[in-house]
């Protein structure tokens, strides 16, 4: 699976994206993530057990809160993107 | 008065007269200022059918009651007319320090009525105001402008100007701040050079006073302490710029391609994204008078044929030249982001009538001949070279400088423009942003995008998390953002505050600033009055439901792939509800009864 960093999330992982041999839930995949990153990581994308308010994240261009949230389940060919809240115009 | 200074200044430069005027306590109760208080005037005194370019048509600069205050992010101004693009009510906004400056002096704001017999420019000096001749800087771009009438004013003075391409009539045209900041949209500095009118110079030495100074520095810090610790406010805007938005358009499939024909997919996005640009060209970020975001750029190209120094691009730039135009490099669309500044032009819509003529190219609608070089997608060095030729109306340049509505449909394909009411749409994909199309098409001023955000609710969640590909609630949420934002911009701060703060804390610095007690649903509904009172303009100029429309394409050729694939936009169901919403009749007209509930009658 395909997993994309953006903006200050990025910066945190230290990688723009990586391939991971995964199946879960968004909330496992965020946790596997956070022990391989790192409490920054960590700390930018949960909030306790709970996804964090100040993140983005996208199952295949779909944001989570529209599919299971946290419990979506993920497959092997499932791209993920994770931003901070971002704005613009 | 309280934080409107009380006088309006009225330039007549047919007979070159300048006259102070009471500003209309009664007006401003109900219209505020900026874009409402200004709309408010031109529908006074100016006919809607009036040319846009004629010495009939009037030309407004506004500010707001909280221009020039401690209020957060306050150094916004309006420019307000007729538009020469759309034939809509006109009106473009912009930052920097040039609204803050015009209020030191004393004035809320500006109206020019006629046309000067040959180039002049204004100088306010506080009290002192006087027109002088132009005749020496006519032809000279925005920054050659900008510091030579400092040197004959004075050097701490501020600047708002045109360059060529406002001289030359280029239907969208920019008039530029404190050299590169634009009221960007619709065409004001083509109205501005229709005038003779090259350069406003302002020098201000008061202040703006308050009515509650120690309720209104509470409520402003409490606002500016919320903007600081928004993730948007706080970080994404200081650290990447309006750029940073590429990415996420692009991968929830939004970010319209090659003109909007190949999907919302660009497969360089990253190349053009804010995050590239902060660590290849950033040099530091900057903020506008009195804001703690600093979203704007200050950037370097150092080496290569487009090596260059200025500020942006934004985001809707970095679209319009890059996806827009199948274009990866950065350095280009910087570059011809550079010349849009210089030489005063809208990059939103010179970026995407370059991508129209592309598909017009591709198609063989238009020829080598007829362009005068190759003008096929992905060409970095046509999209530099035609925003030079267009500024200055060279060869194909002097087609391309009436938008691409008039292009696609001189030769016969209007559906090849991506505009409504002919000004082109900025990037969102309305198929993949289904309440984005509804905003396009009910847009006061054709397609925008800062009149109705609804991106914020269904791609960044803020306030709320709505989702994009359903069209339920979203004629409810943008009349709430479209009457939100009247009164933003009427107030004279900047619309990125309410990522971070809504109507509560806008209505708490309004009433300490003003001295009112009006209800935070009263000052909402001021936002509506102004909406309506622009509707009425464009009806009277002869805008009819039939306009309220998006380009063919977005409505019947579906997304080819990303989440939103197979979807059109559709926008028919949601027009019906807004209509209701607004409480209009079914032909987009406002009711009797609407128009005596918001005292329009």
């Amino acid at each position: 699976m395909k997993v994309k960093f953006f903006a200050g999330i990025r910066d945190c992982a230290g990688v723009k994206e990586d391939t991971v041999q995964f199946s879960g839930t968004v909330g496992e995949l965020l946790s596997y993530l956070s022990n391989k990153y790192g409490d920054a990581f960590r700390k930018a994308v949960l909030t306790g057990d709970q996804v964090s308010d100040r993140v983005i994240i996208l199952v295949n261009g779909r944001n989570i809160v529209h599919l299971a949230g946290i419990d979506t389940v993920l497959g092997e060919e499932d791209e993920v993107s994770i931003f901070p809240v971002v704005a613009g115009g | 008065m309280f934080g409107w200074a009380g006088t309006i200044l009225r330039v007549n430069l047919s007979e070159g007269t300048i006259q102070k005027e009471a500003l209309n306590r009664n007006d401003a109760k109900l219209y505020l200022g900026g874009r409402g208080l200004a709309t408010k005037i031109m529908i006074d005194e100016v006919d809607p059918q009036v040319d846009p370019l004629s010495p009939e048509n009037k030309l407004i600069f506004m500010t707001g009651p909280l221009t020039g205050t401690m209020a957060a992010s306050p150094g916004r101004y309006m420019v307000i007319s007729k538009a020469p693009l759309t034939g809509t009510i006109g009106c473009a906004n912009s930052g920097g320090h040039f609204g803050p400056e015009l209020k030191f002096a004393g004035y809320d704001g500006i109206i020019f009525e006629g046309k000067a017999e040959k180039p002049v420019y204004l100088w306010i000096n506080d009290d002192e105001v006087e027109l002088r001749s132009a005749e020496h800087l006519w032809g000279k771009d925005v920054f050659e402008t900008t510091d030579q009438v400092l040197e004959e004013t004075a050097e701490d003075a501020r600047v708002a100007c045109i360059g060529p391409a406002g001289e030359k009539g280029v239907l969208f045209a920019t008039v530029m701040n404190d050299k590169n900041r634009a009221a960007g949209r619709t065409g004001m500095g083509a109205v501005m050079g229709s005038k003779n009118l090259k350069a406003i110079v302002v020098r201000g030495t008061k202040s703006v006073e308050v009515a509650d100074p120690e309720k209104f520095k509470e409520v402003s810090t409490d606002a500016r302490r919320k903007l600081k610790e928004h993730p948007v406010t706080g970080e994404g805007l200081p650290t990447y710029g309006t750029g940073v938005l590429v990415n996420i358009l692009n991968e929830m499939g939004a970010l319209p391609t090659r003109n909007w024909r190949d999907g919302g997919i660009f497969e360089k996005a990253e190349d053009i994204s804010g995050e590239a640009l902060t660590e290849k060209y950033l040099v530091r970020n900057k903020g506008c008078f009195g804001c703690s975001i600093g979203c704007g750029r200050l950037t370097k190209i150092p080496e290569g044929k487009f090596k260059s120094f200025g500020e942006g691009p934004e985001y809707e730039a970095e679209w319009s030249y890059g996806a827009a135009c199948g274009v990866g490099d950065l350095a280009a669309i910087c570059k011809a982001n550079f010349l849009c500044n210089e030489l005063g032009l809208d990059p939103i819509t010179m970026g995407a009538t370059i991508a129209c003529a592309m598909e017009m190219y591709e198609k063989g609608i238009l020829t080598k001949e007829e362009v005068g070089r190759e003008l096929n997608f992905g060409d970095a060095d046509a999209i530099v070279e035609l925003t030079r030729m267009t500024g200055l109306r060279e060869g194909f340049g002097d087609e391309l400088a009436l938008g691409s509505y008039r292009l696609a449909e001189k030769y016969g394909h209007p559906e090849l423009s991506m505009s409504v009411k002919k000004q082109e749409m900025p990037a969102y994909d309305a198929r993949g942003v289904q309440g984005m199309g509804l905003s396009y098409a009910t847009s006061n001023r054709g397609g925008c995008h800062v009149r109705g955000y609804m991106t914020s609710v269904e791609v960044l969640g803020i306030p709320e998390k709505l989702d994009p590909l359903v069209t339920d609630e979203k004629a409810g949420w943008l009349k709430i953002f479209q009457d939100l934002t009247a009164v933003v911009d009427s107030t004279g701060i900047c619309l990125f505050t309410t990522f971070a703060i809504g109507l509560p804390e806008v209505a708490n610095m309004l009433r300490a600033a003003v001295g009112w007690t009006t209800s935070d649903e009263e000052i909402l509904q001021i936002g509506e009055r102004i909406w309506n009172l622009e509707r009425l303009f464009n009806l009277r100029a002869g805008f009819t439901k039939a306009d309220d429309t998006l380009p063919p394409r977005l409505m019947e050729e579906p997304l080819p792939s990303g989440p939103a694939k197979g979807k059109v936009n559709e926008l028919e169901v949601m027009l019906k509800e807004y209509y209701q919403v607004r409480g209009w009749n079914e032909e987009g007209v406002p009711t009797e009864e609407k128009m005596a509930e918001l005292s329009l009658r």
